[in-house]
């Protein structure tokens, strides 16, 4: 837990400094991300057993206090959080096209850094709704540094992401209201089936999957996603929204009867379906590049949806591994694919998808690191995306009456080639290219590539995990 | 008895049609004003259900602070289109709204004789949490992670209004009789904030309302012109800003690796930790709202 509590306090220690001393050295933020990164590996390092570390903050007991639990999930989720922050910070502090130089970029992020490493750890409804108001505003003011252009997506977004906190804590306050507790451990066991209990969790659920852009709430994302800066965009879409999933994930497969569970498990695969299906179309259509990205962003977001429906509608556990992986997939390849689009479009000095023309001939690294981070998207062997979809599928296809479900995958799997290979066609028309507005940046090209390379390094590292993660749980 | 349900059922009735009002009336100040005193009278509610606590922290920022923000937004808008809401959108509002309003009663009417478990133990353990006032000891002690997590929530705020680069507002040259009046209602503001937060430990109180009563003070000062611009880069400033956090952090982690725990107060020292805190986020949230109201937001670089 101590080095837990490290990779939490590095980040928020840092963002202070920097505040403080009105720096905006992003040397400084690498180191600390850095060290963070190690403690959360040591964090990890620590569970490795499955033993699952509990504190008790200010040593006052669950109903008294707030409860941190470091169990396997979480320890992943930390270095995760680590590991996404350096690489966005490496590419922000190299590229010239970050938009992120001199802003307050650096000491926000460090801040969401922390707010996130705060809700893995923490297992109480009342702390997440104060870690979800954190991660809201965090978000809300990096998207504001783009510059004007992007007031009116970012205060959608804001007056949404209010909206949905006031649902959450409406839920919450039931739950409070109804059992006395809110510690998530202590609240499975008291909970029964009845209506009061039914609405406060349909209002968590509501309050969630619009913070987390689930289809049909995922609306707000494309534009305020789309109007970040490149840097800010990766960290929104491989990060923030993965908070409120994870909120609802827990609150869901710990709460839920399987009566209930039953229901609300079809409605969320059925969700996660057509998420995949209109956020796919929806990228498919878009001119603008970046939109294109976040637009993927809503899609993929689609089979994490899918494999909770399926968790709850089988009360199969193995879905939930299907769910943290396609997490962690999706985050390392959409960092690639945003950073990879950013570079080009600012190089090749437009915003439309039709600018990329030629793109593998002027900008071969970077739509490299675009494509390769499609594959994943895609599901294409061996990356870490295919072995996500892989543990979802077997279930699915061990059982025949299971198969139509197949079917909404394989849909989905339709929807990302369509986009990607969209992209891919394009840049590859070499007839008549764009040609870059100055030279293109290497290093930062690089450095797009890293997280895709790193995604496609996880086929290789997804078996012990998956073996892990059956053995000891989530 | 009768004369107590009179008086909930008038303060019920004036909140609901202040709300309704405050949504429909035609002219944005209008609405403004109407919110102030909305705040006001939900201020009131709160101290007849007995949460004084909340009841101070609404009057003096639900009412106060977000009613001089909402001004300043007003005065730095342009003129106001006249938009009303087709009677078709305005149906179809009430009758979601009436829908919710007993889904929600439905959900609320049960609550009504449950017995929560901690009230008892927050009382039970009161006197081990250093101070005598449950509020303060539920968030300074039993929850303190919470208010860190909010303190830090309110530096944010101040952070993201810092990323619009919104051009200063312009006061115009303070009228005399204002600031006679701030001259006179600065000390008090003072004396009253101060009185809060040594109130906290035993009464309702606290930080968040101290802070937010100084704050209006030295807005009040600042639009009569008698304090000098409010400005970020001033580090003695962003000290005053990040004190709380910062003072706050050091204690959990100070307590977790030198003590017995993360947020655990060495015994006996409880009191005087939660005083220090208390008052570090006393300054950190009167100067955090003072630069969010009348913070001069012109930049010079480092």
């Amino acid at each position: 837990m101590s080095a837990a509590l490290l990779s939490l306090t590095i980040p928020l220690a840092t963002a202070m400094l920097l505040l403080l001393f009105r720096t905006r050295a992003g040397t400084v933020v690498i180191v600390a991300n850095t060290a963070s990164l190690v403690a959360a590996m040591l964090a990890l390092d620590a569970v490795m057993t499955g033993a699952r570390e509990q504190l008790s903050l200010g040593n006052w007991d669950a109903p008294l206090g707030i409860r941190f639990e470091l169990g396997p999930l979480t320890a992943v989720l930390l270095v995760f959080t680590a590991l996404i922050h350096l690489l966005v910070t490496i590419y922000a502090q190299a590229s010239r096209h970050s938009k992120t130089r001199d802003t307050d970029f650096w000491p926000l992020s460090c801040l969401l850094h922390a707010s996130l490493a705060a809700l893995w750890l923490s297992r109480d409804l009342f702390n997440w709704y104060i870690t979800l108001e954190l991660l809201g505003l965090t978000a809300v003011a990096m998207i504001i540094i783009s510059g004007p252009r992007s007031h009116l997506p970012a205060l959608r977004y804001l007056l949404l992401s209010l909206a949905a906190s006031l649902c959450y804590l409406l839920g919450v306050a039931f739950l409070y209201g109804r059992y006395g507790v809110l510690d998530i451990r202590m609240l499975a066991e008291v909970v029964v089936d009845d209506p009061g209990t039914r609405l406060a969790m349909l209002l968590l659920t509501l309050g969630l999957m619009l913070k987390a852009a689930l289809w049909p709430l995922h609306q707000w994302l494309p534009a305020a996603h789309a109007a970040a800066p490149t840097a800010v965009s990766a960290l929104l879409s491989a990060l923030v929204v993965k908070g409120p999933l994870f909120i609802l994930w827990m609150v869901w497969s710990t709460l839920a009867e399987p009566g209930f569970a039953r229901q609300a498990g079809v409605l969320f695969a059925f969700a996660g379906i057509a998420a995949l299906v209109s956020g796919g179309w929806a990228a498919l259509r878009t001119p603008w590049l970046k939109v294109l990205v976040a637009y993927s962003t809503v899609a993929q977001l689609g089979y994490a949806l899918l494999a909770l429906g399926l968790l709850l509608y089988w009360q199969d556990p193995e879905m939930s591994i299907a769910l943290w992986l396609f997490v962690l997939a999706h985050g390392l390849a959409k960092v690639s694919m945003f950073l990879g689009a950013g570079e080009m479009q600012a190089t090749l000095g437009s915003r439309r998808v039709s600018a990329l023309k030629g793109a593998s001939q002027t900008m071969p690294l970077a739509m490299f690191a675009f494509a390769v981070a499609g594959g994943s998207l895609i599901g294409l062997p061996p990356s870490g995306g295919f072995i996500a979809k892989w543990v979802l599928l077997q279930p699915l296809l061990v059982e025949p009456s299971h198969w139509p479900w197949a079917l909404g995958v394989l849909l989905g799997t339709l929807a990302s080639a369509g986009y990607v290979f969209r992209v891919v066609t394009i840049a590859f028309n070499r007839a008549d290219p764009s040609s870059p507005g100055h030279d293109p940046d290497t290093a930062a090209q690089w450095l797009a590539m890293l997280p895709a390379l790193i995604v496609w390094a996880m086929a290789l590292l997804s078996e012990p995990l998956i073996l892990w993660f059956q053995e000891v749980g989530l | 008895m009768n004369a107590e349900l009179l008086f909930d059922a008038a303060l019920i009735l004036l909140l609901l049609a202040l709300a309704a009002a405050t949504l429909h009336t035609r002219k944005l100040y209008t609405a403004i004003v109407l919110f102030i005193v909305f705040g006001l009278m939900l201020a009131l509610t709160w101290a007849r259900l007995g949460a004084v606590d909340l009841a101070l922290a609404e009057a003096a920022i639900g009412a106060g602070l977000i009613g001089v923000m909402l001004l300043a937004a007003f005065g730095r808008s342009g003129p106001e289109a006249a938009t009303r809401a087709p009677p078709a959108v305005l149906a179809a509002s009430v009758l979601l709204c009436s829908l919710l309003l007993v889904l929600f009663a439905q959900g609320v009417w049960p609550l009504a004789n449950n017995s929560a478990p901690v009230p008892e133990l927050v009382n039970s353990h009161l006197a081990a949490s250093g101070v005598s006032h449950p509020v303060t000891a539920v968030l300074l002690n039993f929850r303190a992670w919470d208010t860190l997590l909010e303190l830090v929530v309110l530096l944010l705020a101040l952070l993201g209004v810092r990323q619009l680069h919104s051009p200063n507002m312009n006061l115009p040259a303070a009228w005399p009789l204002l600031q006679a009046w701030s001259r006179l209602l600065a000390p008090l503001s003072i004396v009253i904030g101060g009185y809060l937060l040594w109130r906290g430990s035993h009464a309702p109180g606290g930080a968040f309302q101290a802070g937010a009563v100084l704050a209006a003070g030295a807005i009040v000062l600042r639009l009569a012109g008698l304090l000098p611009p409010l400005r970020w880069n001033w580090w003695p400033m962003r000290a005053c800003v990040l004190g709380g956090v910062a003072l706050f952090m050091t204690i959990a982690a100070a307590g977790y690796w030198l003590g017995s725990g993360w947020l655990d107060y060495p015994p006996g020292l409880g009191k005087t930790l939660i005083t220090l805190i208390e008052i570090a986020a006393t300054v950190s949230i009167a100067v955090s709202l003072s630069l969010l109201v009348v913070g001069d937001t012109r930049e010079i670089t480092p």
